[in-house]
Formats: structure tokens, C-alpha cells, sequence
């Protein structure tokens, strides 16, 4: 039907409202799979009609809301590449990084009616993907934090730091010890290929996690 | 018979990290249930046997009798393995054990189990009980002509009691007429069950209600609770199977259940869903409603709505609880008189609309009615320490039935794991943290969030 091309913000904004929903859940559900967080803070909410967890507390949250915030413009004009949600030890050195690898057509095109309903199911195949990991992966030492890292193209960060997109939440540049990890296999969890979206989902694993 | 499906499930499980349950499996391979049962079964004591490395988690569904609060209840639970003989041993006795999945992971909850059927069972949408074990050769569609009929019939108001639940049914009394018609071989069995009176031979009808009628709405029943495994008693189950009229009037009444440790009130749904069929909708409808309300104020309630088959004792039941909401009611703000649109009036020949108007008209769940109900809401404070503490309680609130959604009506707990509530995201109200910013800093440490739990 219509062929809409990047200019057509509208569309972009509508995938970038989907990718950032999903990835809320896809956090929430991570944090709770690995036990990043204690289960307790857990709750069950409905996402793309099938059971999710997603915490309560608010200040996590906040957090994770307003991280996706500012990714939201990036995807909109697709500069970010990857998204990664690095689990940390004690010590800050990551033990598991989650990494979306996210690329849009630079045409999109809607040619079909059940688009959405296509695209929710895709979705919904990753949450369950996301849900079984931990027979593919080694338990995390306890004491964990988790943090969120955006790789851009080209220099799309510049502009990031002078501009803050939300008050008293800056990004920074992430350290090398944070985007690099030694010893690291690569376990692919789901691919999932749409007419809006294409996205990666696989884990770099520590060989050792202490 | 070949042993293909070993290495099919194998590849399954082993290759792909998928969960296979038994009717995923079924779907998949084409074979009726049982048989998918006892592959899964076959498999498991393969690998067991051969003690192999990969280590698999399996989670069985048991089904039995047990006494909750003195009175008995027929329960199915899906159980993980660990849990499964604990179970067991709860039951008086032991209907049915058999193996529900088989993956790898081990499920902290049991979210991926439904995850795994709703596409399989959504793509067999018109067919899922192909291979199903329960059936019931009176469900089936209406055909065109009929719906019609129906629907022209609805539009003039019955003469005989009939009271839809409108501000539950995504359709209001369309649907309800339909499943007033259903064939006589229905009403028939069901007539002649009506003639036990006692509580004891109430549960026994009804579990040979249950057998005898196992309506699809049984397995969907099953498939619904698993659709709504947090649904509100009376949350739209419209996830699936739109399609099917009837059934979706059965499945509106599905009792809320629990994931790991689901509670299906089975004989309690089967009863109301043939009530449902009968003329006397409004009785359980209303009765229904009433336990709504009150399931949501007290944790899982066994089955008190028991000898429902006779009217008297119903109408009794409901004239009971009825009283109690009244005093709430009183509060609310006007209630509209009830408009009888599609079809929903309560005649006057019944002698509790005489003997209590107010709460009739409450019960005429017409489409925009005010009520009080306890709402399982998150409150979020500052305590002395100045940690953020999260509470879960009950506030009566005050709301409208056009705007009813699926409700969280578990416990109040929420240090309890496995929660049963299961609504739409609501925005909490709450202050800003100020913390926020120590968190993005990265050389900094990040606060901890156990802060959260030593205050309780």
C-alpha cells in the first residue's frame, strides 16, 4: 500500500514507540529471569496479550523508563544500532551482556493489514525466547547490577551530550571495561525479520563468572 | 508404533530450548492429547534412564478432591516436578496426573508455559479441540440464520427473568440468547439434574455434570485459564476465541486461577456455564457478580456456591450477599436508572425485586452503573528512614461498569513470589526519586535496592 520513507516521521515514531515498549519488557523480563533483582518485587502485567513480569519498585522503574526515553530518538531516526543491558558483578566487571541488534529498512513499506498483529507475535517469540534462557546460560554470582549501553552509528552521540533530553539524567560515554568482555561465547537467543524491523537478540556469556 | 516422535521431541527440547507441552505437542504433530501425554511421558523416562547429561525440568497437571475451609473442591493445579508428590499428598484424592511439559529452563513462573500455546492454540483458532479429550457434541456454532433470529428476538424484552451481564460481556444479551437456545439435549440433562437438593448430592451432580456435559468449555476452560491465568473472575477472555458465541459466554465466567498453583473451580464454572444455558442467567449472573466481589475481598475462597441447582437456594444466596454491598451502594454517587438496552430488564414477577429494589438495580448490570469495589492498589510513601515503601492493600473505590477491565484480585502480599494478579499497567502516582542521577554515574555506587525490602 504506501511506502513510506524515513522522512515520514510518523511512522518512525511509531516504530520507535514499539521498540521502546518492547524493550521495557524485555529489561523487566530480563532483570527478573536472572535474578538480577529479588522475585519479590516482581508482578505480573499482560504484554502483547501473554503474562510478564515487570518490577514495581519505582525508582527501577523511573530508571529504565527514562533510559528508553532517551534512546527513543536515536531509533527514531535509526542511529542506534545495538542495545545492550550489561549484567554486572560486584566489581563492575559484566558477566552477561543482552545485546538487541535493531536495524530498519530504510523504505518502509506497510503492504499488509495484519502488520501489527504479525509484529506482535514476532515479539511475543522473543519474550518467551527471553524467558528460557537460563537453560543456555550459567547462574549469575550473586550481588549483580545491570546497566544499559547504546551503540550508535556514526557520531549521533555528539549531540546527545549537549542536548540533555531529560533533566538530571545524563548519558555518558560507557568504559571500555563495560563494552568489552573478555573470555566471552556467544549464544544467539532469537532473530526476528518484519517489514518494520529487524532485531537480534543474543548473549555474550563469560566463560567464567566466578 | 515408530519411536520418531522421541527423536522429534528431542529436537524440540534439546535443539531448539523450546517448552513442550502436551498440547503444543499435539497441535504440532497432529495426535489426539493422550497420546501426546504419553509421548511426553515416554520421553521423560528415556532421558531419566539414560541419565544423560542435559538436564530437563518437567511440569505435570494433577487434578483431585481436597477439603479448603470444610468444604470440598475439586482442584487442578499445574506443579512443577519438585512440588508435584507435596500435592499430592494434599489431595484426598488423586483424579489425574499427567506430564503438562518438558523443557530445559527451569520456569521460575509459569508465564512461558501459556507463552507457548497462544500461538499454537490462535493459528487452530476454529479447530483447537481437534485432538482434545473433552467435547461435547451440542457446541456447536450457531448458523447464520439463527444468530439473526436471536438477535431480532433479543431486541423486544423477555418475559422470563433474564438479567446479562452487560458490563462484563463484550456483547451484551446477543450472546446470551444464543446460548439460551442451545439444544434441548443440553437443558434436558441438565433438568434432571436439578432435582438433588443437598449440598453432598450437589457435588456429586456436579462432577458428573462435569463428565457428563465436559463441554469444550471445559478444555477451554483450561485453555482459558491459561489464557487469563490472572484474569479477574470476570475479565474479558477475549484474547482467543472470539469467534464462537456461545463459548465466549462460558468462558466469561471462568473462575480467576492461579498460575503454578492454579485453582480452577472447575465444577464450579461447568455448574454456572450450564445455568448460563439455562433461562435463569440472572440469577448467576448476579450471584456471580456478588462473588466477585467478594473473591476480591477475601484471598481464594473455596466453592460456596454450591446447590445452585435448586432456584430457591440461589435466589436465597443472593438475597444474602446482596445486603451486604448495600451499605457502600449508599455512598456511590446517582446510579442512572437502568435503560434497557439490548434487552436487559428485570421483570417484576420475581420477589426480589419487590423485597429489594436497590440492590436488583444494582444487579441489572446494565452498561453504566457506579459501584464500590475493593481495589487491589499499590501505595508508594517515603517512611521515616526515607526509603520508598511499597504497599499493596485493598481501597474500596468507587466505579463505573463501562470502564470495567480485567481487576488484579489476589492477595495483598507482595512478598509473595508468584502473584495472581494480572492487570493493565496503571501509572503510579508517585514522587520523582531523587536518586536517579547517582545511578547513571558509572564510577559511583549504585544504591541499593534491599533498602526497599528491610521496611515492611
Amino acid at each position: 500500500m504506501a511506502t513510506l520513507t524515513r522522512q515520514d516521521l510518523n511512522f518512525g515514531q511509531v516504530v520507535a514507540d514499539i521498540l521502546c515498549e518492547f524493550l521495557e519488557v524485555a529489561i523487566h523480563l530480563i532483570l527478573y529471569v536472572r535474578d538480577v533483582y529479588p522475585s519479590g518485587i516482581f508482578q505480573k502485567r499482560k504484554k502483547y496479550n501473554v503474562p510478564v513480569q515487570m518490577s514495581c519498585h519505582p525508582d527501577l522503574n523511573q530508571y529504565i523508563q527514562d533510559t528508553l526515553h532517551c534512546v527513543k530518538p536515536l531509533i527514531e531516526k535509526n542511529e542506534a544500532e545495538k542495545v545492550v543491558v550489561v549484567i554486572m558483578d560486584k566489581e563492575h566487571h559484566p558477566v552477561e551482556r543482552f545485546v538487541f541488534e535493531i536495524s530498519q529498512p530504510p523504505l518502509l513499506s506497510i503492504n499488509s493489514e495484519t502488520l501489527l498483529s504479525h509484529v506482535e507475535q514476532l515479539l511475543r517469540a522473543m519474550i518467551l525466547k527471553i524467558s528460557v534462557c537460563d537453560a543456555v546460560l550459567d547462574n549469575n554470582p550473586p550481588g549483580c547490577t545491570f546497566t544499559v549501553l547504546v551503540h550508535t552509528r556514526e557520531a549521533a552521540t555528539k549531540n546527545m551530550e549537549k542536548v540533555q533530553v531529560i533533566k538530571d539524567f545524563p548519558w555518558i560515554v560507557a568504559d571500555e571495561q563495560e563494552v568489552h568482555m573478555e573470555e566471552a561465547k556467544l549464544i544467539p537467543l532469537k532473530t526476528m525479520t518484519s517489514d518494520i524491523l529487524k532485531m537480534q537478540l543474543y548473549v555474550e556469556e563469560k566463560t567464567q563468572k566466578t | 508404533m515408530d519411536d520418531l516422535y522421541l527423536d522429534n521431541i528431542d529436537e524440540f527440547v534439546n535443539d531448539q530450548n523450546k517448552i513442550v507441552t502436551y498440547k503444543w505437542l499435539s497441535l504440532t504433530l497432529g495426535v489426539h492429547v493422550n497420546t501426546a501425554k504419553q509421548m511426553l511421558y515416554h520421553y521423560l523416562q528415556q532421558k531419566r534412564n539414560e541419565s544423560s547429561r542435559t538436564l530437563l525440568h518437567a511440569t505435570y497437571l494433577v487434578s483431585g478432591k481436597c477439603v479448603e475451609n470444610g468444604s470440598t473442591c475439586h482442584k487442578v493445579s499445574v506443579v512443577r516436578e519438585d512440588k508435584l508428590d507435596a500435592v499430592k499428598a494434599k489431595m484426598d484424592m488423586t483424579i489425574s496426573v499427567h506430564v503438562y511439559s518438558v523443557q530445559r529452563a527451569e520456569l521460575k513462573d509459569s508465564s512461558p508455559l501459556y507463552n507457548t500455546d497462544y500461538d499454537a492454540v490462535k493459528e487452530n483458532l476454529k479447530n483447537c479441540n481437534k485432538y482434545s479429550a473433552i467435547s461435547c457434541a451440542a457446541a456447536v456454532p450457531m448458523s447464520s440464520t439463527e444468530l439473526q433470529r436471536a438477535q431480532e428476538m433479543a431486541s423486544v424484552p423477555p418475559v422470563e427473568k433474564e438479567i446479562s451481564k452487560t458490563g462484563l460481556n463484550e456483547n451484551t444479551s446477543a450472546t446470551s440468547k444464543p446460548s439460551a437456545k442451545q439444544p434441548a439435549g443440553i437443558m434436558g440433562m441438565f433438568a434432571s439434574k436439578n432435582a438433588s437438593k443437598s449440598q453432598e448430592s450437589s457435588m456429586e451432580v456436579k462432577t458428573e455434570q462435569k463428565d457428563d456435559s465436559s463441554l469444550v468449555e471445559t478444555s477451554k476452560s483450561k485453555t482459558a485459564s491459561k489464557a487469563n491465568p490472572m484474569s479477574n473472575f470476570f475479565g474479558k477472555s477475549a484474547q482467543k476465541k472470539a469467534d464462537e458465541k456461545p463459548n465466549k459466554n462460558i468462558k466469561e465466567e471462568k473462575a480467576a486461577s492461579s498460575t503454578a498453583i492454579a485453582i480452577i473451580k472447575k465444577s464450579q464454572t461447568s455448574l454456572k456455564s450450564e445455568i448460563d444455558i439455562k433461562d435463569e442467567q440472572s440469577k448467576v449472573s448476579s450471584a456471580l457478580k456478588i462473588e466477585s466481589k467478594d473473591t476480591q475481598n477475601k484471598t481464594k475462597r473455596p466453592e460456596v456456591v454450591d446447590s445452585d441447582d435448586e432456584k430457591m437456594e440461589s435466589q436465597q444466596k443472593k438475597r444474602r450477599r446482596i445486603k451486604k454491598p448495600q451499605p457502600d451502594s449508599s455512598d456511590d454517587e446517582v446510579v442512572p436508572d437502568s435503560p434497557p438496552v439490548p434487552n436487559v430488564q428485570t421483570p417484576s414477577p420475581k420477589k426480589e425485586v419487590n423485597r429489594e429494589p436497590v440492590s436488583n438495580q444494582e444487579e441489572n448490570s446494565e452498561v453504566k452503573r457506579r459501584k464500590r469495589r475493593r481495589v487491589l492498589k499499590s501505595n508508594t510513601f517515603v517512611d521515616e528512614d526515607g526509603s520508598f515503601v511499597t504497599e499493596k492493600g485493598y481501597v474500596s473505590e468507587s466505579y463505573s461498569e463501562s470502564e470495567d477491565k480485567p481487576e488484579p484480585n489476589s492477595q495483598a502480599k507482595d512478598s509473595s513470589s508468584l502473584k495472581h494478579s494480572f492487570g493493565k499497567r496503571e501509572k503510579e502516582k508517585k514522587e520523582k526519586s531523587q536518586k536517579k542521577t547517582s545511578t547513571t554515574n558509572k564510577p559511583t555506587k549504585q544504591p541499593s535496592i534491599m533498602g526497599f525490602f528491610q521496611k515492611k
